[in-house]
């Protein structure tokens, strides 16, 4: 088992170290063929807003080079609603529900936690830290969550300012920090529209990769998790030996629902030999 | 939804795209008209991105799509794919078009690229021994569907731009069938559907629900709606496209 908030009371372990990014299974109710709960260690809802959000109208998507762009503008219905259709689920579910609360409303962050804590069967929260996030800021709305919930938080950092805001964020009462939300872009779609929003698939691993190392080097002794273009078993284990007790993937479950289960196996395969213990010997001994 | 290894197994050049026939019998049985199918184009990570078809011929253990002309990567990935290829492929993404019960008259309105992919809904109602008539406009005589793609039996109306034909003239076709069907379904850029939902209304005073399904031409990311690209302001809300279409009731579409 992967322990990802071992300085929380309740704790926050993991059978397996994939975890479903953000929205990779929706509410974990949207299932791509072959791809099923016990491949996963945890599932990430999407990003939920105290009041519903109607999102972004189309277009939402546009292909880049080795990747794409996707914006929703937090689309769902709201954090009762959310609870109201899929709480009973995620309580049957087997595995841990993470609920990621929307970058867009970090005021919200203290009431959503609370709410969250006593009316879900969510096992943890992944804040998604804004783009452009002082540390002040972050410090405060982490601390907000902190204060309304005992759930272990994640909080999920956008890789072009990891480093800056990492320690502040441990500091402020995050179990585990997940490196991270890849740099905003614009892409082009085939009718000559723009879609900005941060760049998804391939073309973000060498971000994560680079924040992960970066942060992993401060030595702040919470866990770390990846997230961001992860889509290859050499992507899994690069994280790993960077540090990552835990990777995230997304896209890959939505364009090649095989290649996860395939992921799963190359780690059995690890199991077996050193790659995984790279990395979880690497957190032990605080590097 | 299905992930499945499909056989390129033929390919013809038909008007300005080119046509590549799909061997995977397990998808082929599952797909439905007017559903969508997910298409690897290539090789490693790039593009990254699955293309969206809408086939336009199902058979037992086959299906065809139609490849078009133009600069995406993707599409010139498949264009050049050699027969025996193996292509990697996730479908039926959707909800595709049902022929009511009870209807007698099918009216099949297809316009420009989009209307190929009511072939395979124009084949399932004539071989249902419905009444069948499909009316198709085009800017040119290379780009409409040719008649021996048809089953025999169906009533083949076709109208293009360089071959004289007016805006009057295609109105004045759509009135005159309308009145005839007892149901209708569509494939068309957006901009028509609002067209014809005047030629409905112009005919039946309504746009009584169940009457006309349009397809929308929407493109997927993963097809089970959890990436939420492919949203749409329909059926009174903002829907994703992969959970309550692609095919729609017209009054949902229109209003």
């Amino acid at each position: 088992m992967i322990e990802l908030a071992p300085h929380n009371k309740l704790g926050l372990a993991l059978a397996s170290p994939l975890i479903a990014g953000s929205g990779a299974v929706g509410y974990a109710d949207a299932w791509p063929p072959g791809v099923t709960p016990d491949l996963f260690g945890a599932i990430i809802t999407p990003p939920i807003t105290w009041r519903p959000r109607r999102g972004l109208a189309a277009a939402r998507l546009a292909e880049a080079p080795g990747g794409f762009v996707l914006t929703t503008g937090d689309h769902n219905p709201g954090y009762r609603r959310v609870l109201q259709d899929h709480d009973g689920a995620w309580r049957r579910l087997g595995v841990p529900v993470i609920v990621a609360l929307a970058a867009s409303t970090p005021e919200d962050w203290g009431r959503l936690a609370a709410s969250l804590d006593e009316e879900s069967g969510a096992a943890g929260l992944e804040l998604q830290l804004p783009q452009i996030a002082h540390r002040n800021d972050a410090a405060a709305w982490i601390g907000a969550a902190r204060r309304s919930s005992t759930l272990p938080l994640l909080v999920k950092l956008p890789t072009s300012r990891a480093v800056a805001l990492a320690s502040t964020c441990a500091s402020a009462g995050a179990d585990a920090l997940v490196i991270g939300t890849a740099p905003m872009a614009a892409g082009l779609t085939p009718d000559g529209g723009l879609v900005e929003g941060p760049v998804a698939g391939p073309v973000a691993f060498p971000f994560t990769l680079y924040a992960l190392r970066a942060v992993g080097a401060l030595n702040l002794g919470v866990p770390l998790v990846a997230a961001g273009g992860i889509t290859r078993p050499e992507d899994a284990r690069a994280c790993f030996a960077a540090g990552a007790v835990a990777v995230q993937v997304r896209s890959l479950a939505w364009l090649d629902p095989g290649a996860v289960r395939q992921l799963t196996r190359e780690w059995d395969a690890d199991e077996r030999g050193t790659t995984r213990r790279v990395g979880l010997s690497a957190l032990n001994s605080g590097r | 939804m299905l992930q499945t290894t499909a056989t390129l197994i033929a390919r013809a050049t038909l008007g300005p795209a080119q046509e590549i026939v799909l061997h995977a019998p397990e998808l082929a049985r599952a797909l439905a008209p007017g559903q969508a199918v997910l298409v690897k184009c290539g090789w490693g990570l790039d593009p990254y991105l699955r293309r969206t078809f809408y086939p336009v011929a199902i058979d037992d253990e086959t299906w065809t799509v139609r490849v078009p002309p133009g600069g995406d990567w993707g599409h010139a990935w498949l264009r050049a794919a050699p027969v025996g290829t193996q292509i990697d492929c996730l479908g039926p993404v959707g909800v595709g078009y049902l022929v009511p019960p009870g209807v007698r008259n099918v009216l099949c309105v297809g316009v420009g690229e989009e209307a190929w992919s009511l072939l395979p809904v124009v084949a399932l109602a004539e071989a249902r021994g419905l009444s069948v008539a499909l009316a198709m406009e085009a800017r040119t005589a290379r780009e409409l569907i040719p008649p021996a793609r048809l089953p025999a039996a169906v009533e083949y109306h076709a109208i293009t731009a360089d071959g004289g034909s007016t805006a009057g003239q295609w109105a004045d076709l759509l009135a005159g069938l309308l009145g005839w069907a007892d149901a209708a379904v569509t494939a068309a850029p957006l901009a028509f559907y609002s067209q014809l939902a005047a030629a409905v209304r112009g005919v039946r005073y309504d746009i009584s629900r169940g009457f006309a399904q349009a397809l929308y031409p929407a493109t997927f990311l993963c097809g089970t709606g959890a990436c939420q690209s492919c949203v749409a302001d329909v059926a009174g809300g903002r829907r994703r496209v992969c959970l309550r279409g692609p095919v729609f009731d017209l009054a949902d579409v229109v209003t």
